[in-house]
């Protein structure tokens, strides 16, 4: 039994899961190839132009995995994680999207999870995902959700630890542990904030994490912290949960934005993007309140990279000038210290 | 205290006669305009929802003129709006304003929520008044609805464009100025008496168009550039599907004092095929809605309105194409932002309304011909 994972949207978020779980049943995943720009033209041809990027983008992997032959696609509908938390509409209605969009003939597993709802729970959409594919027993399938979740806890343990996301996804889906972190010391620290089918799409981002690392800069992301940190986060901004996906935006922004060690943000949003365009508002006008730099970042499919590398360079540029200069007044200040002391003690 | 609310449409006429009912202080923005929508996007995020610009020039514009505590609606599921009032009230203090907000929250409950909302708005603690004023406002916003179908009849057929609307503008006056039940019932007669009385040709060959999509866009007049009356200039008699009685009966009174179906439920069942779940705001409806006209042949074509980057009626819009090949319906999406040119708007209205007559036309020929 073969079912097709589109690389794209929640595949970053709970892949790991996916692969444990789906892996215990017997059923075999195959994911689409990564994304080109021919795949999100592919993609954004069959969608209305004002559809946001990521949706394109995910238009274009269901397609993608239809070429290869793989004629079950998994599609699933995250409606709401939390009482009263709901998603985008966009990703709530992602099934009925590819269904209507998509004019070939394929099945289509669209489990719906909507935690708002009593009877839509997370057994139930675990259930939906794999009663299509003939396996009905209850029993196995909350056995195999254990399977799921050990992939899935093995993937955030290794992310906080600070290995970036691309090698603990691979060491999770092998059953490793590693916890050796590529991440080298940098001239300046910053904190990327982004949903993570943006920044780990290499298509997407434009390479983005692999750019600031060039520049010798480290780059933190929501992946390396906790879910209690994001929770204090969101607290950091004066807000309360709102959207599904908001512990990625407002919470990982909230938590750097009062740390120390973090000298500027980075947030990198696709253009058209509903929550985050409240999100982005809320966190601007924090950083401007506790008085930390930030660059806005927008990208769409017609972004030049060129344009983009600049800007990166000019914000870490900055960063790294102000960094010095505190460092120096720092020094001149205890020299400056040290001749008062000398001065009062008397000594000449 | 100063009361002020954001505009949709003529939503204002029901709410400042509630309030005042419970004896509070009403300070009504003025309509939007460009002004209006000036200040709001230069204090919004660029990308956010068309609606949410023209509320904080509303807001802005109310507190210049002496408001001092803003009403607003939160709802949870639906879409943006559920954070428009925390994100507008972080804007409105970076800006230095200190403002009291009042926030209807659904989270919460309907029917009482609304009650405690307007005891504190207005002071006023007296059950018996805030029934009446909730009373009164629900009447008004039926009434309204009641008029516009009246209104978008005669404005199809009229003789002399524009005549339908000065006698509508002029009944609004009195419903604006009624205060009671019983002032407003007989406003309500005369206006229509005085649509009634516009010199109209009842042969004349009409096409019909169900307006559909976003709440706000499809309510406002300013945001939609008057649609409806352009329609009617063009000679067709608009059948607004999306209607804030409609919202009231569904989201604001108990299940239990409904009767018969709800315009949500129903649009909600013929959608069923195309999307199954609710993915927020009005999108169920306009793909419903889009579907059930179709079925029913009970509108030659349907405007579908939506502001641009609206996260709903955009899965909306990607299914439409698919609803109007199987069900046999023309559709135009319109985008509308603070962008929107009027004369491009109304080319593309016009060729629609040209469509759809052909259409009719020639379906009329081929059923003499069979």
């Amino acid at each position: 039994m073969k079912i097709g994972i589109p690389r794209a949207l929640n595949y970053y978020n709970y892949y790991p899961f996916w692969h444990g779980f789906f892996s215990e049943l017997g059923v075999e995943l195959v994911l689409s190839d990564r994304t080109t720009k021919s795949l999100v033209s592919s993609g954004s041809a069959l969608v209305v132009s004002e559809t946001c990027l990521p949706v394109k983008v995910y238009v274009g992997h269901v397609l993608n995995l239809l070429d290869k032959g793989i004629d079950v696609i998994y599609s699933p509908s995250i409606q709401s994680i939390a009482p009263k938390v709901y998603n985008c509409s966009k990703l709530r209605g992602l099934p009925d999207l590819i269904r209507n969009v998509v004019n070939k003939n394929f099945l289509l597993i669209e489990p719906t999870l909507d935690k708002s709802e009593s009877n839509q729970g997370f057994y139930q959409y675990l259930y939906e995902s794999v009663a299509p594919l003939g396996i009905t027993n209850k029993k196995l399938i909350k056995q195999a959700s254990k399977a799921g979740w050990e992939c899935m806890n093995n993937f955030s343990v290794m992310t906080r630890a600070g290995v970036d996301v691309p090698t603990a996804m691979r060491n999770a889906i092998n059953g490793n542990i590693s916890f050796d972190s590529s991440q080298k010391e940098g001239m300046a620290k910053v904190a990327v904030i982004s949903h993570g089918y943006n920044l780990f799409d290499d298509q997407v981002s434009m390479k983005m994490l692999k750019k600031l690392n060039q520049l010798d800069i480290e780059a933190y992301t929501s992946y390396n912290l906790t879910v209690e940190q994001m929770d204090q986060g969101i607290k950091n901004l004066d807000t309360l949960l709102y959207w599904a996906n908001e512990h990625e935006m407002t919470g990982a922004a909230g938590y750097y934005l009062k740390d120390d060690n973090i000298d500027g943000l980075i947030t990198l949003t696709a253009f058209g993007c509903g929550p985050d365009s409240l999100m982005i508002e809320r966190i601007t006008r924090y950083a401007k309140r506790f008085n930390k730099p930030l660059l806005n970042l927008t990208t769409d499919e017609h972004t030049g990279e060129a344009g983009f590398v600049t800007r990166i360079e000019a914000f870490t540029d900055m960063l790294i000038r102000k960094k010095r200069t505190s460092i120096v007044n720092s020094l001149k200040k205890q020299v400056v210290n040290k001749e008062e002391e000398k001065k009062l003690v008397g000594v000449e | 205290m100063k009361i002020a609310f954001p505009h949709m449409g003529r939503l204002y006429i029901a709410l400042s006669a509630a309030i005042r009912i419970l004896g509070g202080e009403v300070v009504v923005p003025p309509y939007n305009n460009k002004r209006t929508l000036e200040l709001g996007s230069l204090n919004s995020p660029e990308a956010v929802c068309f609606p949410y610009k023209l509320i904080l020039g509303n807001y802005m514009e109310a507190i210049e003129n002496g408001a001092d505590a803003l009403l607003m609606i939160d709802s949870p599921g639906i879409c943006r709006l559920g954070q428009y009032s925390s994100s507008l009230r972080t804007t409105l203090s970076d800006l230095g304003y200190d403002v009291k907000f009042i926030n209807f929250d659904l989270y919460k409950g309907k029917l009482k929520e609304l009650y405690v909302k307007f005891k504190e708005a207005t002071g006023n603690a007296n059950p018996i008044t805030l029934i009446k004023a909730i009373n009164m406002a629900i009447l008004i916003i039926n009434m309204l609805d009641d008029i516009d179908k009246v209104l978008s009849y005669y404005r199809a057929r009229e003789l002399n464009p524009g005549d339908t609307d000065k006698r509508y503008y002029r009944g609004l006056r009195e419903i604006e100025a009624a205060l009671s039940y019983k002032k407003a019932l007989k406003a309500k007669k005369n206006t229509i008496e005085y649509i009634k009385s516009t010199p109209i040709d009842p042969e004349k060959d009409i096409v019909t168009v169900d307006l559909v999509g976003e709440v706000y866009v499809v309510l406002d007049q300013f945001s939609n550039l008057d649609v409806e009356k352009e329609l009617g200039r063009l000679g067709v008699h608009v059948n607004r599907q999306i209607n804030l009685s409609d919202w009231v009966k569904s989201s604001i009174m108990p299940s239990a004092l409904r009767f018969g179906e709800t315009h949500e439920e129903k649009a909600r069942k013929s959608a069923k095929s195309f999307l199954k779940r609710d993915v927020g705001g009005d999108a169920i409806e306009s793909v419903g809605d889009v579907a059930l006209a179709g079925k029913e042949h009970s509108a030659d074509g349907v405007v579908h309105l939506l502001p641009f980057t609206c996260m709903p009626e955009i899965v909306a819009q990607n299914i439409l194409p698919n609803v109007r090949s199987e069900e046999d319906i023309p559709v135009l999406s319109l985008v509308l932002d603070e962008h929107m040119g009027k004369a491009g708007y109304i080319t593309r209205l016009e060729a629609f309304v040209d469509l759809l007559r052909r259409r009719k036309r020639k379906s009329a020929l081929a059923a003499v011909a069979s």
